[in-house]
């Protein structure tokens, strides 16, 4: 009797990536083809690099919320070259990002709740509780490597602090397990151009001031629904 | 040049004036400890320059109006984005000498009405220790942010059954009233005692005396035999429960530990027959902690001689709590250790009126008058409710973020994003506040029965 050969290690790693793909780029089941993943929590991070007349500050927090939805029949297949389902180099999706200013923390050691306060009153958190975001159109930067994560070129409407601005930045989406993708990105954004004056701290006699441009950095997971 | 030209201008009369038992301490060779000096005394320091972020508003519903509900009630309305919506009593004529604390608050006589009131954010919960279990399950279960006074509770399943109740309660905060463990002046000694920087651990001494009768007096008689649930072992922790509890507390929370075992002793020495009373008015208790370390504490209601105090013996030095302020004794033997330079020294000699302080080019801290005034401004309550109020805010803006991103059905998720939320403010956990419930109640039980009871781990097991 031939006995049934076990699989080694290598080999189960292999299949439960490629169940893992399958998962990735099949559509959900939804009525009209369009295949949804929704903010999850854990994982995720938003950094807001900034510099300064005394040295440069980092913010960061871990709440993103919204919803990435692509059109009827794209797939984001890792093995692939291309984006099944997408016409030239334009992908239907559409994309809204929702982001609480309070929860968005100085990584200072010293007084951090001072900076907190001192931006979450910059950009008027009390009128407008979040950052906000709506992808207008995205385009595959295409041709994909094999295993490695998608590139697009993203724009959309960004909205700080009650202003709403039109900015475009590259984005990366990796399918990372079963129904679950990872969405990163940096883009970098003009405090004053939403209406947002640069916090000075009043550390040092007053001396330091924060500068107006800042780097918004962002890492996103979503699951499918 | 002389002593005097060296000195800056500190009025030696305001200072000698000041020879309160802070200052015999002083004199006995005592430096007090302090913990915002450093930033106190540098007028250009960010702490100084830096304005403080004002905290979210919260608003409180106060249960047990009663003199300790209505120093809550005084303490609150310290904190600027306090505000008190509602406050309730069992006995309605509580609620005029509240009402003159917080004008404004709705008053309710039964608590559930009060829980169901959407205008309650947090609750304070100041009844008679043996009703906590009801009001707080449901406070909790009403999605209220609880501060329930300590002990938890009049018996170990009462208490264990608040901690379980509070641990899974996610999405509020629950902090027991160990005030202690929100004072800055007590957080400032914690690194100092466990550092080993008094030495090895010798032993500790705590007393708690006051002369009265812990009686409460009432036209109505139903009422007073309500008010003086405390008189009667059915419905109190007696005085090492319901007093002994927060100094008994400080030491496993300075040493870090528990202790194995405690024995107890008890007697009724001056109110016999008053109020036909069964709780003694005279107790103590000896804990044994790990390596041969003991607390000796003792408390009365027969003499307020020197009030109450804790004194923790070290191998180099001792340091002496009382009231708010905290001096340490060092062995003549013992090392410098460096940390002295940045504390002020009330240590002088009356043949020049100078105060040793090391870090003498800091002008305020030769100036001000602390050996008598206590550096911190407030009462213990204040700083617990402050930590309550602040934490309460944050976790709230957190828990409402979290439900309006991802929704409210992944109650892992909300958990473990509070986890991660560092909170402003130290306060007394769920867990804190049941083991030195469960450490009171059992020091209380033995010394009614003057025995010896050995601790047993799934007492504290939830």
């Amino acid at each position: 009797m031939k006995i049934p050969r076990l699989l080694t290690p290598g080999e189960v790693r292999c299949f439960a990536g490629l169940i893992a793909l399958a998962f990735c780029f099949v559509p959900g089941a939804n009525l009209h083809g369009q295949t949804r993943y929704t903010a999850q929590p854990g994982g995720s991070s938003i950094k807001v690099d900034g510099t300064s007349s005394l040295h440069d500050w980092e913010m960061e927090g871990t709440f993103i919320g919204g919803y990435i939805e692509f059109g009827p029949g794209v797939r984001l297949d890792p093995e692939q070259t291309t984006i099944a389902g997408i016409e030239g180099d334009t992908v239907p999706v559409k994309v809204s990002v929702r982001i609480p200013v309070d929860s968005i923390h100085s990584k200072a050691e010293h007084l951090p709740d001072v900076m907190d306060h001192l931006m979450q009153e910059a950009m008027k958190s009390s009128s407008a509780p979040r950052i906000e975001y709506t992808l207008t159109s995205m385009t595959f930067k295409g041709p994909h490597e094999a295993g490695k994560p998608f590139d697009f070129n993203a724009t959309g409407q960004l909205c700080i602090a009650g202003a709403t601005n039109k900015v475009s930045f590259p984005v990366s989406i990796q399918c990372v397990e079963t129904n679950k993708i990872r969405v990163t990105g940096k883009t970098p954004v003009k405090m004053t151009d939403y209406g947002v004056t640069p916090p000075a701290p009043n550390f040092g006699l007053g001396l330091m001031k924060t500068g107006d441009n800042v780097t918004i950095i962002f890492d996103w997971v979503l699951r499918k629904r | 040049m002389n002593d005097k030209e060296q000195l800056p201008d500190v009025n030696r009369r305001e200072f000698l004036k000041n020879t309160s038992l802070a200052a015999m301490m002083a004199l006995m060779g005592g430096t007090e400890m302090r913990a915002e000096d450093a930033a106190k005394a540098d007028a250009n320091s960010p702490e100084a320059l830096t304005k403080i972020p004002p905290p979210p508003p919260v608003s409180y519903g106060v249960i047990g109006l009663n003199d300790w509900g209505r120093e809550i009630l005084r303490t609150l309305s310290l904190l600027p984005a306090a505000s008190v919506a509602a406050i309730c009593d069992t006995y309605a004529h509580e609620f005029r000498k509240a009402k003159e604390i917080a004008p404004q608050a709705k008053t309710y006589e039964d608590y559930k009405q009060l829980l169901a009131d959407p205008a309650v954010q947090a609750v304070i919960v100041a009844t008679p220790t043996g009703t906590h279990r009801d009001i707080v399950l449901a406070a909790l279960a009403a999605g209220k942010h609880v501060y329930c006074e300590a002990p938890l509770a009049n018996s170990i399943e009462d208490a264990r059954a608040i901690a379980k109740a509070a641990r899974e309660a996610v999405k509020v905060v629950f902090q027991p009233g160990l005030q202690e463990r929100s004072h800055p002046q007590r957080h400032f000694l914690v690194p100092f005692i466990r550092s080993g920087a008094m030495g090895r651990n010798v032993m500790a001494r705590a007393q708690w005396h006051k002369s009265e009768s812990w009686a409460r007096q009432s036209p109505n008689a139903e009422r007073e035999k309500e008010l003086n649930w405390r008189l009667y072992q059915a419905s109190s922790a007696g005085l090492l429960g319901e007093e002994g509890i927060h100094q008994i507390d400080i030491a496993s929370w300075f040493w870090k530990s528990r202790p194995l075992a405690v024995t107890g002793f008890s007697s009724m020495i001056l109110w016999q027959g008053d109020h036909d009373r069964d709780v003694p008015d005279t107790a103590q208790a000896v804990f044994e902690y790990p390596g041969g370390v003991r607390l000796m504490y003792d408390a009365t209601l027969c003499s307020s001689f020197d009030a109450a105090y804790e004194l923790y013996y070290g191998t180099d030095s001792t340091i002496m709590l009382r009231d708010e302020k905290a001096w340490l004794f060092k062995e003549v033997n013992a090392p410098l250790l460096g940390w002295e330079v940045y504390c002020r020294r009330d240590q002088f000699y009356t043949s020049t009126g100078i105060a040793l302080v090391a870090n003498g080019s800091k002008q305020t801290a030769l100036t001000a008058t602390a050996v008598s005034a206590s550096p911190y401004e407030y009462a213990p309550l204040y700083y617990a409710l402050e930590a309550f109020h602040n934490n309460t805010g944050l976790v709230a803006g957190v828990v409402k973020d979290f439900i309006d991103l991802y929704g409210d059905g992944d109650p892992k998720g909300l958990a473990d994003a509070l986890k991660a939320v560092k909170l402003p403010k130290p306060a007394a956990t769920w867990q804190e506040g049941f083991e030195a419930t469960v450490l009171a109640l059992k020091a209380n039980e033995a010394a009614v029965k003057k025995e010896k009871i050995v601790f047993q781990n799934e007492w504290f097991e939830l």
